[in-house]
C-alpha cells in the first residue's frame, strides 16, 4: 500500500476541516471540507494570509493562539462551548437544525519539518460540532419545560402545592428577615361536591379552571396563585398587608360571583369562600400563616359563605 | 493494586526528570508570556483515591476555585490527566497575554486557553525525558466558582484506587497570577512510569 497517497486522500475528502499554516499565518493547505463549507477553492486561498480569508475570525487571539503552537511546540484548542465557532462557516445540516453556522472544535497541531525539532507549520483541524450544539440546545430546552411541568397543576395550569409552599417559604422568610408585609389568602369553592354531583365532574373541572383563570387576571405581578389541594387555593401576597389583601380578595370574590361558565349548554354560577392572614414577627413558619388563613376561611364558610374574612388573633 | 510503591531510587529519577522538564517549561512560558513564570518544587506521593476528594477539600477549603482537566496518553501505557486549580479572581490578568479582547468576556475559555498553555508546555518536556510523544484530550472545566470543587469531587467515581501524584505551582508574578497543577497516573500506568525510570536508572 502506498501509504502517502492513502493519507493524503483521507485528510483531502475526510468529515472535519484541514489547514495548514505557515509562520505568517499563510495557507499552505487547505482540504475538501474546507472548500465546500467555506465556500472558496483551495486555489484561490493557498499562499493567501488566513485573516485575509476569514476576516471575520478573532485575529488578535487566534494569531496568539497560533503563536503558543509555534514557540511552545505544543498543541492548542478551541472548544464550541466557549466560542462557538472561529471560522465563519455553513455546516452540513441547514434543514433539520436552526443554528445558522457551524459549531466548531478545533485541534491546532505543530508541524515540523523532517529532521527539525521545532514547528515550522501548524495543523488546524476544524471538527464540526453543530450536532451536538444542536442538541445540547434542545436538552436545554427540554429541561426549561421539564422545570415549568414540575412546578405547575396539570388541569389548572397554576403553580402546584409543591412548588407554591417552596415559594412561600422563601416569601416568609424573606418578611421575617427585612420585616416586610406579607399576606396570605386562602379560598375555597363553595359547594362544589354539589357542582360536581349536579353537573358531572367535567363542569366541576371547568369552575376550577375559570375561577384561577379569573384570579390570575386580577393578581399583581409578585402574587403567587397555588392549587393547595382539590378545590383549595393559595394566594401569596408579597409586600401586601391584611387591608390590601382584602380589597384583592374581594374583588376576586364579588366578580367570581357574578361570573356564569357555560357546560353542555347549562349555566353554572359559583362562588367562593376565603380567608386572610397576615404575616406577624411572632409566627416561626410559614404554615403558621396557612393554619390562621383556613380559620379565617371557614369562618367565612360557616357565617353563609361566598364572604371574606380577616383572621383576627 | 495497593502494593504498588515508589522505590527512593526511582522517588528520586522521577524527582530529577521532572526538575529537568520544569526548568525547560519555565524558560519556553517565560518567552512565550513575556514574563517570569515560577514553579515551585514539586511534590511527589502516591495517593490512594478514597482520600482524593478530602485532600482536595482541605487545600482549598476557603476559597472558590476552578478546577481544569485535560487528559494525557503517550506510548508505553503513559496516560493520566493533568488538573489545573484556579483559586478565584487568580486569572484575571491572563486575559491581556493571550490576546483577548477587552469585551472577550469568557472566563472559562481564558482558564481552559492557560491550562493547556501550562500542562502541555511542561508535560512535553517531561515526555522529551523519557523519549515518550505525548498526546492530549481538549481542556475542560470541570468546576467552577458556581459548581464547589468538593461538591464535584464526591459525586466523581474514580476507576482506580491508586495513583502517583505531582503537585507544582505555578506563579506568574508580574500579573499576579498563580495556580496550582496535579499530575494524576493512575493504576497500572503507574507501573508503565515504574518500568521507564528502572530502565534510565539501569543506564546509568
Amino acid at each position: 500500500m502506498d501509504v502517502a497517497a492513502v493519507q493524503s486522500q483521507l485528510i483531502e475528502r475526510i468529515n472535519s476541516g484541514v489547514l495548514v499554516v505557515d509562520q505568517n499565518c499563510c495557507l499552505l493547505y487547505f482540504n475538501r471540507f474546507m472548500e465546500s463549507h467555506s465556500l472558496l477553492q483551495a486555489s484561490e486561498v493557498i499562499g493567501k494570509n488566513l485573516f485575509d480569508i476569514f476576516p471575520d475570525a478573532p485575529q488578535r487571539w487566534l494569531q496568539r493562539k497560533i503563536q503558543s503552537v509555534f514557540m511552545l511546540n505544543t498543541p492548542a484548542f478551541s472548544s464550541w462551548e466557549q466560542r462557538q465557532f472561529v471560522f465563519k462557516m455553513r455546516h452540513a445540516r441547514p434543514v433539520t437544525t436552526s443554528s445558522e453556522y457551524m459549531a466548531q472544535n478545533i485541534t491546532f497541531i505543530p508541524i515540523c519539518s523532517d529532521g527539525q525539532s521545532e514547528p515550522d507549520k501548524v495543523g488546524i483541524i476544524v471538527e464540526d460540532m453543530t450536532d451536538v450544539f444542536f442538541y445540547q440546545q434542545k436538552l436545554k430546552d427540554t429541561l426549561k419545560e421539564l422545570e415549568e411541568v414540575s412546578r405547575t397543576d396539570g388541569l389548572t395550569k397554576v403553580s402546584n402545592r409543591r412548588y407554591w409552599e417552596e415559594r412561600f417559604r422563601i416569601e416568609f422568610e424573606t418578611a421575617q428577615r427585612h420585616e416586610h408585609d406579607l399576606s396570605l389568602i386562602m379560598f375555597d369553592l363553595d359547594k362544589f361536591k354539589r357542582i360536581n354531583d349536579e353537573y358531572g365532574h367535567q363542569a366541576g373541572d371547568l369552575v376550577l379552571v375559570k375561577a384561577t383563570e379569573l384570579v390570575q387576571q386580577i393578581l399583581r405581578k409578585g402574587d403567587l396563585l397555588g392549587r393547595y389541594g382539590g378545590e383549595e387555593f393559595g394566594i401569596i401576597l408579597p409586600n401586601t398587608a391584611d387591608k390590601g389583601a382584602y380589597e384583592l380578595a374581594e374583588r376576586i370574590r364579588s366578580q367570581f360571583s357574578l361570573l356564569t361558565m357555560q357546560h353542555d349548554n347549562r349555566s353554572i354560577n359559583a362562588t367562593m369562600s376565603m380567608g386572610i392572614c397576615q404575616f406577624d414577627s411572632r409566627f416561626t413558619r410559614f404554615e403558621d400563616m396557612v393554619t390562621r388563613a383556613d380559620l379565617a376561611l371557614y369562618q367565612s364558610k360557616r357565617e353563609g359563605r361566598n364572604q371574606v374574612t380577616i383572621y383576627q388573633a | 493494586m495497593n502494593d504498588i510503591t515508589l522505590t527512593e531510587d526511582q522517588r528520586d529519577c522521577l524527582q530529577e526528570l521532572i526538575n529537568v522538564a520544569m526548568g525547560q517549561a519555565s524558560d519556553k512560558l517565560a518567552r512565550y508570556l513575556q514574563t517570569f513564570v515560577h514553579l515551585q518544587v514539586p511534590y511527589i506521593e502516591l495517593i490512594d483515591s478514597t482520600v482524593l476528594p478530602e485532600r482536595f477539600a482541605e487545600t482549598y477549603a476557603e476559597e472558590g476555585v476552578s478546577l481544569v482537566s485535560q487528559g494525557f496518553y503517550g506510548e508505553k501505557g503513559i496516560l493520566g490527566e493533568s488538573l489545573l486549580i484556579y483559586k478565584s479572581h487568580d486569572a484575571h490578568g491572563i486575559a491581556e497575554i493571550l490576546g483577548y479582547e477587552p469585551d472577550d468576556v469568557s472566563e472559562v475559555e481564558q482558564l481552559t486557553d492557560i491550562s493547556s498553555i501550562l500542562t502541555t508546555t511542561f508535560l512535553n518536556g517531561l515526555a522529551e525525558q523519557i523519549d515518550n510523544q505525548l498526546a492530549y484530550s481538549a481542556p475542560r472545566v470541570v468546576s467552577s466558582m458556581e459548581t464547589p470543587l468538593e461538591q464535584h469531587l464526591q459525586q466523581l467515581s474514580f476507576n482506580w484506587d491508586l495513583a502517583l501524584k505531582v503537585d507544582i505551582s505555578y506563579q506568574v508574578v508580574d500579573f499576579s497570577f498563580n495556580c496550582d497543577m496535579v499530575l494524576l497516573i493512575p493504576g497500572e500506568a503507574i507501573k508503565n512510569i515504574q518500568k521507564v525510570l528502572d530502565q534510565i536508572l539501569d543506564e546509568f
